[in-house]
């Protein structure tokens, strides 16, 4: 009576599991089906009431015999059954009757590498649980699904929480750099208000963005904090990017926040404070004396302003103070468990009057409502104040004339503009400024996610992933009436607000079967969104001295702006993924896209993906091998599209009709954009072959070789003026990146008491512009990084510094002249016009993208005590140090302060002289600043990122404090840099941004920390 | 019955994902499409409202004046910079200059967007388009001439038969215009005449001196013609504009007063890039670089309200200064401390502070200005010149006196044939221009379009040019090579076409 029931089942689901993902993908209306749902769930409540289950106990413990609570307890193949363990470390968990035979129970728990049991009749279940000390056994989130690291076909590194925030920042990117292989960070600015960039094997684009997706707790896009992180999975390649469709050809960043654990609540408080300086290097400016000499020769002052030595650097920074306290609670029970944290951040910048601080609240919750529907709920608010670095400032502390004083005798900052004899070139004291100006802004974010996972029946998953989420910023900057600044206007004060909100529906099915050995997962996934967002400014003069809000300005300064704008995505995607005996694995995908910022013609894009992986170390010739633990091999290919980084109506053709547009009070407009109905997506077609290896356990390699190849590149090309306009977005050309990269992880020594662990990471990118649309060999000549087939995207094009002519010490280039009979000679000139030409100009083979980059760390681990210190390093590519325009000029601005020369660096001074640096004449020797390889110079350097010593007390001490964890440490960021590069500091952003990338011009250098925490728990 | 609604709930989830109209576009709120830009004859008032503001961005109105005013000996820059304007001033040209490339730019914009709307309007339709078609040639003629002015040497040294720049028509297709070339000087200045003929011809309304209309595209004539050396029509052209009785010359207060004023109210200005109170631009404004005052206008130090490190020459100043009671002695304020005249003393020997404030204080804004193109005085001053070339003395003489008349000079002040002297009608005739359109753009192309050099000996940063630096004397003939610009680099790169100027 009963067996043909539950077989009837069986059948009726696996009929309808098909036509669930086909009717989702295909958008069909699903009105006929939900009686047809209802009625075999309707008898299946019968069937429970008749059958006789087999309910089974048991407890689960640690190697060291302690309970562990909130262990997932599941059936095998079977998902909508399980449970977890309570306070106690116990279980009890109803075996459905027709389930009994060949049940096995899985018990898993993060951290620790799950084991099975067969039930065979047994009903009691002790078990013992071993923490996993191999990330394989770790279990990230991929595209969709939750894989063990060890399953994927895909390229990805895992970061964990601890590992992530062992530098101090309230932004992902500083935290990230180094930590993983072929992920490349740069922080262009040490400004706490200000995050670095992330690249992902190398830029692949021309004008699009280079940003990787950033994808929070399972919805693309979202808001976060640092101190709220799990783990951050970094996906590579494109079988794992692919899901997240069009916009994952940077790669993509997962970030999943923590969630509570059912058990005792625990209560933690982080605490960290510290200090920060600017990193200098080994630049240095001039000192009254020193500038005094340098201008002896060529502009000979009065040797009474050696009276007055004034260093304006060391008046525009300071030591800032760094605070971050975090509390959280978390626990739960069976059905819901919760994590709830409070965080307060404050960053002071090194320059003077900027800091940053920040308050985020998180709470995430987790709810099994009923057997079959989990809910999440999450909720991230943060709050952001920012006092942004007034730019006079960093100006000033580099070009400010030494022997100009800061104070007057009273201790008050002079007013540049009234004091005689100011020899200053700007006549500015920012000192005097900063008194009364300001620039700042502070935003509120609020993000809400609702998560539904139904499964429907034990091998279908209906999932609604659902975000909303806000932006409110306002930002304001003052110029008072008795500064240089808001002299002219009687005061000027500026107000802008800013709205955004983006909603995100992502509505999944998921179907996972299991035939003998062969394991089969089908995924659908619909997903839309829409962003909108709007600003107003207002821009008002003539405000009483002090007074700064627009109600007491008594004129309008400029008109004021406004507008608001929508973007919209939709997208359907499919992937199967099948694996047979755990062994073979194969992924595949297709995605469709469309976004409204692409032309009518083209909006949509097709992409597809397709992975597999071998697990050698399952064969039979490798299983018990001793040498080789584990062995796997993995292989991916596929496109995906890229769609950051234009602008919202790129396609367009435009008339402004903006007040820029109007004319003599009237409204007007003017041709401002030139159209492109065919604009579509940048197709990124990717491979990606890679093996991991484990020896004894005890080491793991992971080995990583790709090839990006971008074609339909977006590019905003700049056009000749005669057009009428100033550029056109194309799809243009295609570029190509292919590297190498690796990972190793050893832990050399292992014994009871101590550990001493090395991660050797590495990136090797190669970077090659294959073809340009419409057969052009190059484009964007004349920059300092055109775009030319066969070359480097970012390497640099320039004239050819050739040094100072020893005659008469003026600056030299190479001048390319190409004969009658094409005979191709080089000649010295000292015309910059001369070497400023298409002919002359020449690449330098030497680029902004490095040739390699890392990071290596060692932990040491002494019972209760950790040593750890992390470096990162960059090989192999050039900056094109822009500063040295206004301070290495050779007399030009002889009202500027001067570099001190760096090692090697000599001045022409008599004829015969063999020099570096050309005669120094006051108002510049001709042209010597101008663009060219003179001040390109290698930035490779190596930072120890940070070195951390921290101690957690041990348990037998903790025993009658009340706590469970008491943790205290001290770290140090970015103590040592090594580099030969002349400025402050050699980071530079690596990654294009308006057609240049590798550019220091007045920097902001980055900070070194000395931070000191205290964590713990109860 | 209560898992059934949370079937429903999802499914309602599903449908209504299914139903979203996801494919949507959205238009922009600052822009709109071309394809609704320009289709009835108000867009053309629109769009041609566009088109002055196309000509308004200082990329055009900051950079021309630095081109065209620099390189003239009225001018003292007192200490060296790293902006563009320096190389201008000294003669030091480079081919990747900033004002040179936002000139040019500007300037193809201007044009591009008078010729969608020339290439709309046919010439048979109403007053009111045919005025709108005439104003956009008109800008069209103003920028293809003020190029051929930077970039090509003066028409009368070989005829016009040295390059020119690019001439950009209405109608051309996209493979014409990436493949433009350089016309001639002469191809230049025969489009300029026709679109001014033309235009003059198709305007009908008096708009206000911030628009073109019949006489602002008559006086361009006359000074192209002028240029040209094509002294007859010069004088038709002046002449009609003279007596066509729009504008009168303002005396007095009001003519010491003349750049404060707003321009519509100037009875004098015959065309003026308006620039609205909302359109002050403070340190970068042109004035910037002239003058440095309190909120009254009283000349302060260096950095107070502007840069102020473009004075009037010691030349100019001298010269103007002969005649103390000269009313144009009022455009310029020495920034005086307790009684003495202050130097920029970063050159030796130091650079005297005489503010030049014709860019300053409109509407009682310090930066604020709307610089002027053409004003009545120049066509009388032209109408003079070519008289004087032409022969006819006295009608030059009267020309010349009317305006010296006008900024209260009289007696033996004025000229007559008995007191000239030494001098020509045309040597007064020159004088005369310099002192009363002084700081307008006109010197240098005075001078070299009658084939004069350009003399300085004063301080200024040109005499860094020499070694020693001391050595004040710089003398540019109107044959040099740097007489003009260099074609921006940028523009040659994206076209190969285009020649550069030796």
């Amino acid at each position: 009576m009963k067996k043909p029931k539950s077989n009837l089942k069986v059948r009726y689901l696996v009929n309808r599991s098909w036509c669930y993902p086909l009717a989702l993908i295909a958008g069909i209306s699903l009105f006929n089906t939900p009686q047809a749902i209802a009625n075999p769930l309707a008898n299946k409540a019968k069937v429970n009431v008749v059958r006789m289950d087999q309910t089974v106990t048991g407890s689960v413990k640690d190697e060291k015999g302690e309970a562990l609570v909130g262990v997932t307890v599941t059936m095998k193949n079977s998902n909508g059954i399980g449970t977890s363990t309570d306070m106690n470390g116990e279980f009890s968990l109803n075996i459905p009757e027709n389930l009994v035979t060949n049940a096995t129970l899985v018990f898993s728990y993060i951290g620790y590498a799950p084991v099975e049991a067969k039930v065979a009749g047994k009903t009691r279940f002790d078990m013992a649980l071993t923490a996993t000390v191999n990330q394989l056994e770790q279990v990230v989130i991929v595209g969709y699904s939750a894989k063990k690291v060890k399953y994927l076909s895909s390229s990805v590194a895992t970061i964990s929480s601890a590992k992530l925030r062992d530098v101090t920042s309230n932004e992902l990117p500083n935290l990230l750099q180094g930590k993983a292989p072929g992920v490349v960070v740069s922080t262009s600015s040490g400004d706490p208000t200000s995050a670095g960039k992330i690249l992902i094997r190398g830029a692949g684009t021309i004008s699009a963005g280079t940003s990787p997706l950033i994808v929070v707790d399972g919805n693309i896009g979202g808001n976060y904090n640092p101190v709220d992180v799990e783990s951050i999975t970094v996906l590579k390649d494109v079988a794992a990017t692919g899901l997240y469709g069009s916009r994952a050809a940077n790669g993509v960043i997962i970030v999943n926040t923590k969630m509570g654990k059912a058990g005792k609540t625990e209560i933690s408080f982080n605490n960290t404070i510290g200090f920060s300086q600017a990193t200098t290097g080994k630049f240095k400016l001039m000192n009254s004396q020193q500038l005094f000499d340098f201008q002896k020769d060529f502009y000979p002052r009065n040797p009474s302003v050696l009276s007055t030595d004034t260093d304006w650097w060391n008046e525009a920074f300071r030591t800032g103070f760094v605070n971050s306290h975090n509390v959280s609670a978390s626990g739960g029970n069976e059905k819901t468990t919760f994590y709830i944290s409070g965080n307060y951040y404050k960053e002071q910048g090194t320059q003077i009057e900027n800091d940053k601080t920040g308050y985020n609240f998180r709470t995430n919750l987790q709810s099994r409502l009923t057997k079959k529907l989990t809910a999440k709920v999450l909720f991230n608010g943060t709050f952001n104040k920012d006092n942004y670095a007034n730019s006079n400032t960093l100006y000033d502390a580099y070009n400010n004339l030494p022997f100009d004083p800061a104070y007057n005798a009273d201790g008050s900052p002079i007013d540049a503009r009234s004091y005689k004899g100011w020899l200053g070139r700007d006549r500015e004291n920012f000192l005097h400024s900063v008194q009364y100006n300001y620039s700042k802004a502070q935003s509120l974010t609020i993000n809400t996610d609702v998560n539904l996972d139904y499964d429907l029946t034990d091998k279908i998953t209906l999932s609604s992933y659902n975000r909303v989420n806000f932006g409110n910023g306002q930002s304001a900057w003052y110029n008072d009436r008795r500064t240089k600044q808001g002299g002219a206007n009687g005061g000027e004060l500026n107000n802008g607000t800013t709205y955004s909100n983006r909603l995100l529906t992502s509505n999944r099915i998921r179907y996972t079967e299991d035939f003998g050995r062969h394991g089969l997962t089908l995924l659908g996934v619909a997903e839309a969104e829409t962003s909108r967002s709007s600003f107003t400014t207002a821009d008002g003069k003539g405000l009483p001295a002090g007074h700064d809000v627009m109600s007491v300005a008594t004129d309008v300064r400029l008109n004021p702006t406004g507008a608001n704008e929508q973007v919209g995505f939709r997208k359907f995607l499919g992937q199967a993924d099948y694996n047979y005996d755990n062994k073979y694995f194969l992924v595949g995908s297709f995605v469709n896209e469309f976004s409204s910022l692409f032309g009518k013609n083209n909006s949509s894009g097709n992409f597809f993906q397709l992975g597999a992986s071998w697990i050698l170390s399952n064969e039979n010739f490798l299983k018990n091998n001793n040498t080789i633990t584990f062995a796997k091999l993995r292989a991916s290919h596929g496109t995906v599209g890229n769609a950051d980084g234009i602008s919202n109506f790129a396609s367009l053709g435009l008339y402004s009709i903006s007040s820029d547009a109007s004319y003599s009070g009237l409204p007007g407009a003017f041709p401002s954009q030139k159209g492109n109905p065919n604009l579509t997506w940048e197709k990124i077609k990717s491979s990606n072959i890679g093996f991991d290896l484990s020896f004894f356990n005890r080491i793991d390699l992971v080995v990583d070789a790709y090839v990006k190849e971008a074609s339909e590149l977006l590019y905003r090309k700049p056009l000749a003026a005669t057009t009428g306009y100033s550029y056109v977005w194309q799809n243009a050309g295609s570029i190509r990146n292919k590297g190498i990269e690796f990972s190793l992880t050893s832990t050399n020594f292992k014994t009871k008491d101590f550990e001493w662990e090395t991660n050797l990471n590495m990136g090797f990118n190669r970077n090659k512009v294959l073809e340009l649309s419409g057969g052009a060999t190059v484009f964007n000549s004349g920059a300092r990084q055109p775009i030319a087939v066969g070359h480097n995207m970012d390497e640099f094009n320039m004239p050819i510094w050739a040094g100072v002519n020893p005659d008469n010490g003026q600056p030299q280039w190479e001048r390319v002249i190409t004969a009658a009979d094409g005979n191709i000679t080089k000649e010295l000139t000292s015309t910059y016009s001369q070497a400023q030409t298409a002919t002359s100009r020449q690449f330098t083979g030497k680029t902004a993208a490095p040739k390699f980059t890392g990071g290596l760390s060692n932990t040491l681990t002494y019972k209760g005590i950790t040593l750890s210190a992390f470096f990162n390093f960059v090989v192999g590519n050039y900056v094109y140090n822009e500063s040295r325009v206004y301070f290495d000029n050779d007399g030009l601005y002889e009202s500027y302060n001067q570099m001190v020369p760096a090692k090697g660096w000599t001045r022409w001074e008599k004829p015969g002289d063999i020099a570096t640096h050309p005669k120094a004449i006051v108002g510049g020797n001709k042209d010597s600043n101008q663009s060219s390889t003179r001040y390109l110079e290698n930035a490779s350097y190596i930072r120890l990122r940070n070195v951390r010593l921290s101690y957690s007390l041990p348990d037998n001490m903790l025993g009658k404090t009340g706590f469970s964890k008491i943790a205290v440490f001290v770290s140090g960021d970015n103590l040592w840099t090594g580099t030969k590069f002349s400025g402050p500091d050699p980071e530079a952003s690596l990654s294009q941004i308006d057609l240049s990338s590798g550019l220091s011009s007045i920097r902001y250098p980055i900070s070194k920390k000395y931070l000191f925490g205290i964590n713990f728990s109860f | 019955m209560r898992k059934y609604s949370v079937h429903k709930l999802l499914l309602m989830g599903v449908l209504t994902l299914g139903s979203l109209s996801c494919e949507k576009y959205y238009d922009p709120t600052t822009s709109i499409n071309e394809e609704v830009a320009l289709n009835n004859a108000e867009d053309v008032g629109t769009a041609t409202i566009g088109t002055y503001a196309v000509l308004l961005n200082a990329a055009y109105v900051r950079s021309v004046h630095f081109l065209m005013e620099y390189p003239s000996d009225e001018v003292a820059q007192g200490q060296s910079s790293g902006d563009d304007l320096t190389r201008a001033y000294r003669y030091t040209h480079i081919n990747t200059s900033g004002h040179c490339t936002n000139f040019w730019g500007q300037a193809y914009k201007v044009i591009a967007a008078a010729n969608k709307i020339i290439a709309y309007v046919p010439n048979e339709s109403s007053a009111a388009m045919r005025q709108l078609k005439g104003e956009n040639l008109y800008l069209r003629a103003m920028m293809h001439f003020n190029l051929v002015r930077v970039f090509g040497r003066p028409y009368t040294q070989g005829n016009g038969d040295s390059p020119g720049v690019p001439l950009l028509r209405d109608g051309f297709s996209e493979d014409q215009i990436n493949a433009i070339t350089r016309s001639s000087v002469k191809e230049v200045y025969d489009l300029v005449i026709s679109d001014l003929t033309q235009a003059h011809e198709l305007m009908s309304e008096n708009k206000s001196n911030s628009f073109a209309s019949k006489e602002v595209a008559q006086a361009l004539l006359s000074r192209v013609y002028l240029y040209k050396g094509d002294n007859e029509n010069a004088i038709k052209y002046a002449d009609l504009v003279i007596k066509s009785g729009r504008y009168k010359l303002v005396q007095g207060a009001e003519y010491s007063g003349y750049f404060k004023t707003a321009p519509a109210s100037n009875p004098e200005t015959i065309f003026a890039i308006r620039h609205t109170k909302v359109q002050d631009r403070a340190f970068s404004a042109i004035g910037s670089m002239y003058f440095s005052s309190d909120a009254s206008g009283t000349a302060q130090g260096q950095g107070v309200s502007g840069w102020a490190e473009i004075y009037a020459s010691q030349k100019y100043f001298d010269f103007v200064g002969k005649n103390a009671n000269d009313l144009r002695n009022n455009f310029i304020t020495p920034y005086v401390v307790g009684g003495v005249v202050q130097h920029n003393t970063k050159l030796n020997p130091s650079t005297p502070m005489y503010y030049v404030n014709k860019y300053s204080m409109q509407e009682g804004v310090i930066n604020l200005s709307s610089p002027v193109y053409l004003r009545l005085a120049e066509m009388y001053l032209i109408r003079a010149e070519a008289n004087a070339k032409l022969g006819k003395t006295a009608a030059a003489l009267e020309d010349v006196n009317l305006l010296r008349q006008r900024a209260g000079l009289s007696g033996d002040k004025l000229y007559t044939n008995a007191n000239l002297g030494s001098k020509t009608a045309l040597d007064v005739v020159m004088e005369e221009r310099w002192l009363e359109l002084a700081f307008e753009g006109h010197r240098s192309y005075d001078l070299f379009r009658n084939n004069l050099p350009m003399e300085r000996n004063y301080p200024g940063t040109h005499s860094l040019n020499n070694t020693p630096t001391t050595n004040l004397s710089q003398k540019v003939l109107p044959t040099d090579p740097r007489v003009i610009f260099f074609i921006p680099q940028a523009e040659i790169d994206r076209n190969s076409k285009l020649t550069q100027n030796p």
